[in-house]
């Protein structure tokens, strides 16, 4: 799976696990903040730790990876992009492990 | 009147026994060990505080009989020491019985829970299910100790405990009682800890409260119950009270399902609150018993609560730090532990505290171990998921002002119900009962449109459904303040479903993938929590838990806290969704008494909206009826006669499930040639249908259908009047 395809399963997984009805997961932008409100021009999705700690888990479940727990998951969970850059780069290390 | 506390009862992790756990505490003795209860395998954390010769302490049943749970157990040893500590006659019929407790008969059911979810068709072994609801608590001590004058099984998370102790208040000023045995129950089990987890929310070391290297609480369990008793009727039987119930108070944030309103502004107004109530000034506080759970979230929250409410050297302490996080028991155990700080005049520590995190500061808190100090005044915390904020006033005896009898006139301003035949209004909802049901079905309309599905997205069926009907009872209550107003709905089962869909996944996945979203929505007092949230009620939220008759209970609540003056308008109802392991356990377990899995179990809700008449005369609403009496009573009591109905010509009896033993019950009363109807098959039988049948009556007298409507909702060995009059 290439990382545009990798960043639509997780736009799909976000709004299916967050219950974000109604919204579309194709119009998420693949920079936009997850977290917390905009920035400096920066869209974001005003996710909050509550939603965090949920996607981490479905995350871990449906790619079979694990997630760094606390600050350090923080940049990770930036935006889609920052996410879909730290899965491939697990399922790699995996795979070459 | 003052309300004293003439007895105290405690099992904590520390020990079995108030005298023996105070010892423990003052010397700063911490309790955090392995769990031994179920194997922790995946779990972040296999510390817990778990409670230690229990079995040896109860001789209440026999070993293994499946009515009882750890949880009941904890609560018999704890109420039965505070019983015999304070010396009351219980069976002299004046003396209620208010139990907290948020998981009931869990520990014992889970993996009864999670074969039901992956085999619907099993029957074994279902009979250990009847221990698992919170009333089944609360029946047991009503069987053991009592029997009691009153009833009441609340929950409001984890201040399920002291929020007890406020309706044993409620009651003792209306009167009802002279005394009440109330307090918070909790054991340990793995839909709890799996539950922390999943909110990183465990610290896998024994916890710190407000030290600057907190990660998070240890989950513990336990009981605490107190004897609160009316003094003129202590004093006639000779008794000294330990300490004094001297304020109270509680609200509800309505900002997020699990994390703290980060200013602390509601625990800043409880505390404020309860300190009038008791009459007494800031600088009269000398200790807070803090919630103080060792979360990142919750600790600077209240210290900085607690610098604006109170003075700066008021002595700070969490008990946490040493029996763990006691959920619902906490608020009964630290009522406990706080009484006793007052009368022995000894602080007790906040264990695991080292280095004062400075977000945690502006208080002055006692490290290490207990120590002498002058204690006037002290006040406990509880704080539960869902925002719902109590505080208690504990102090010497004579210290605050004496409190008036309060018994307020009470009014409903609106009703709503959503059932198959929709989402109906004041004026409307009398449709709710047409038809017999086999035309209509038992299926909701769709909720979708009905919400703000944004705002809506946490909200899981059962609090979507509370949302929705008590929403709508809102609307037509116009111009009612939701910030001051309550709400207060029935919890039959709790969420026994989705229990046992996040237990399965637990057993079949791992704990360490337990759905962090999913956990806080399986608390009984859950859906309540929710509509807080969405609704933006801020005034006093909780959940009754009464079997079948939890609606009416949820009503009942609102009205005494109404006549008791701590809110001046509550939403009170009940909504159920359609429960299938519950119908099937049902079926299976009372087959021989007519229950059968028919598939008509269907769902749905009704709320009626309570104010005191004063305040909404006041603010100029359509009153649409006055509430004349409620009352309940158990199996074995003479059931009480309700006031007679102004026009009988114009009355009407609504039994909601059904018009069995209803000629008997009101043989003697003037409501004995009145109409009668019932509600089932209007909509699927289910729960709520006392709600419903409420805010049909409300409907009908709106719509000049009736002056009168006695609403009479039986369950199961207990029963409920709520009479309604037009004003």
């Amino acid at each position: 799976m290439d990382e545009s395809q990798l960043r639509a399963e997780l736009k799909a997984l976000i709004v299916k696990e967050l219950n974000l009805q109604g919204r579309d997961p194709a119009a998420i932008d693949d920079d936009a903040l997850l977290f917390g409100p905009a920035q400096n021009g920066t869209a974001s999705l005003g996710l909050d730790s509550l939603d965090a700690l949920q996607l981490a888990m479905s995350v871990e479940e449906h790619f079979g990876i694990r997630i760094p727990e606390g600050d350090d998951a923080r940049p990770i969970f930036r935006s889609v992009r920052t996410l879909a850059t730290h899965v491939m780069a697990s399922r790699a290390s995996a795979a070459a492990g | 009147m003052r309300i004293w506390i003439t007895g105290i009862g405690l099992v904590t992790p520390l020990a079995i026994g108030a005298e023996a756990t105070w010892e423990r505490l003052v010397r700063g003795d911490r309790a955090m060990a392995p769990i031994t209860r179920f194997a922790t395998e995946g779990y972040r954390a296999a510390l817990g505080c778990e409670v230690r010769g229990l079995r040896e302490a109860t001789q209440a049943h026999a070993p293994n009989d499946a009515a009882w749970s750890r949880t009941a157990e904890m609560a018999y040893v704890a109420a039965r020491e505070a019983i015999a500590m304070s010396g009351i006659d219980v069976k002299g019929r004046r003396v209620g019985l208010v139990v907290g407790g948020t998981t009931g008969g869990m520990l014992e059911n889970e993996e009864v829970l999670a074969g039901v979810y992956a085999d619907p068709s099993r029957s074994d072994e279902l009979r250990g299910l009847l221990s698992h609801p919170l009333w089944a608590t609360s029946d047991r001590l009503h069987e053991t100790l009592g029997p009691f004058a009153r009833v009441r099984t609340l929950s409001s998370a984890c201040s399920s405990g002291a929020n007890a102790l406020i309706v044993a208040a409620s009651w003792l000023l209306a009167g009802e009682v002279d005394a009440v045995v109330a307090g918070g129950t909790d054991g340990l089990c793995r839909l709890t800890l799996a539950g922390f987890n999943a909110l990183a929310a465990i610290d896998p070391e024994p916890c710190k409260p407000f030290d600057a290297r907190r990660r998070g609480l240890n989950l513990g369990e336990g009981a605490g119950f107190l004897v609160v008793e009316r003094d003129d009727v202590a004093r006639a039987r000779k008794r000294e009270p330990i300490a004094e119930l001297a304020g109270w108070s509680l609200a509800a944030e309505a900002h997020h399902i699990t994390n703290p309103e980060p200013t602390g502004a509601t625990a800043e107004r409880v505390i404020k609150r309860a300190l009038a109530r008791a009459g007494l000034e800031a600088r009269d506080v000398d200790y807070v018993n803090a919630h103080g759970t060792a979360t990142p979230l919750n600790d600077p929250m209240e210290c900085a609560a607690i610098a604006r409410a109170l003075s700066p050297d008021v002595a700070v302490s969490s008990s946490k730090g040493q029996i763990g996080h006691t959920l619902a028991a906490a608020g009964g155990i630290e009522a406990g532990i706080t009484a006793l700080v007052v009368a022995r005049q000894t602080l007790v520590p906040t264990a695991g505290l080292g280095e004062i995190d400075p977000a945690c500061a502006g208080v002055s808190h006692v490290k290490g171990v207990g120590r002498a100090a002058r204690v006037r005044a002290a006040i406990t915390n509880a704080f539960g998921f869902g925002g719902m904020d109590s505080a208690l006033v504990i102090t010497e005896p004579e210290l605050g002002r004496e409190h008036a009898p309060s018994r307020r006139s009470v009014v409903v301003t609106a009703a709503a119900t959503l059932t198959p035949v929709g989402l109906l209004g004041t004026h409307d909802s009398a449709r709710a009962m047409e038809g017999d049901g086999s035309s209509i079905g038992p299926t909701l309309p769709p909720l979708e449109s009905m919400l703000d599905l944004d705002r809506a997205r946490r909200l899981d069926r059962p609090a979507r459904l509370g949302a929705i009907v008590v929403g709508r009872a809102l609307e037509d209550a116009r111009g009612l303040s939701v910030e001051r107003t309550g709400v207060i709905l029935g919890s039959s089962f709790g969420s026994i479903d989705a229990s046992a869909a996040f237990m399965h996944r637990i057993f079949a996945k791992g704990p360490r993938l337990a759905s962090p979203a999913e956990f806080p929505n399986l608390v009984p007092s859950s859906p309540v929590g929710h509509a807080s949230i969405y609704l933006g009620l801020r005034g006093p939220v909780l959940a009754a838990a009464e079997l079948g008759a939890s609606g009416e209970c949820a009503t009942m609540q609102a009205v005494e806290l109404i006549a008791a003056g701590e809110a001046d308008a509550i939403a009170a109802g009940d909504c159920e969704e359609a429960n299938g392991i519950v119908e099937r356990v049902i079926a299976a377990l009372f087959a021989s008494e007519g229950f059968s899995a028919r598939g008509k179990h269907g769902e749905g809700g009704g709320a009626v909206i309570l104010e005191s008449e004063e305040s909404a005369r006041a603010r100029g609403a359509n009153v649409i009826a006055r509430v004349t009496s409620v009352a309940s009573w158990r199996a074995g009591d003479a059931a009480p006669s309700p006031p007679a109905p102004r026009d009988a010509s114009r009355a009407q009896v609504i039994s909601p499930r059904g018009l069995d033993g209803m000629g008997a019950l009101l043989a003697d009363s003037a409501w004995r040639d009145v109409p009668r109807a019932a509600c089932v098959g209007s909509g699927g039988e289910h729960e709520a249908l006392g709600a419903i049948a409420i805010a049909v009556a409300v409907s009908r007298i709106a719509r000049g259908e009736a002056s009168d409507v006695l609403v009479v909702g039986l369950s199961r060995g207990r029963g409920y009047l709520v009479a309604l009059s037009a004003p």
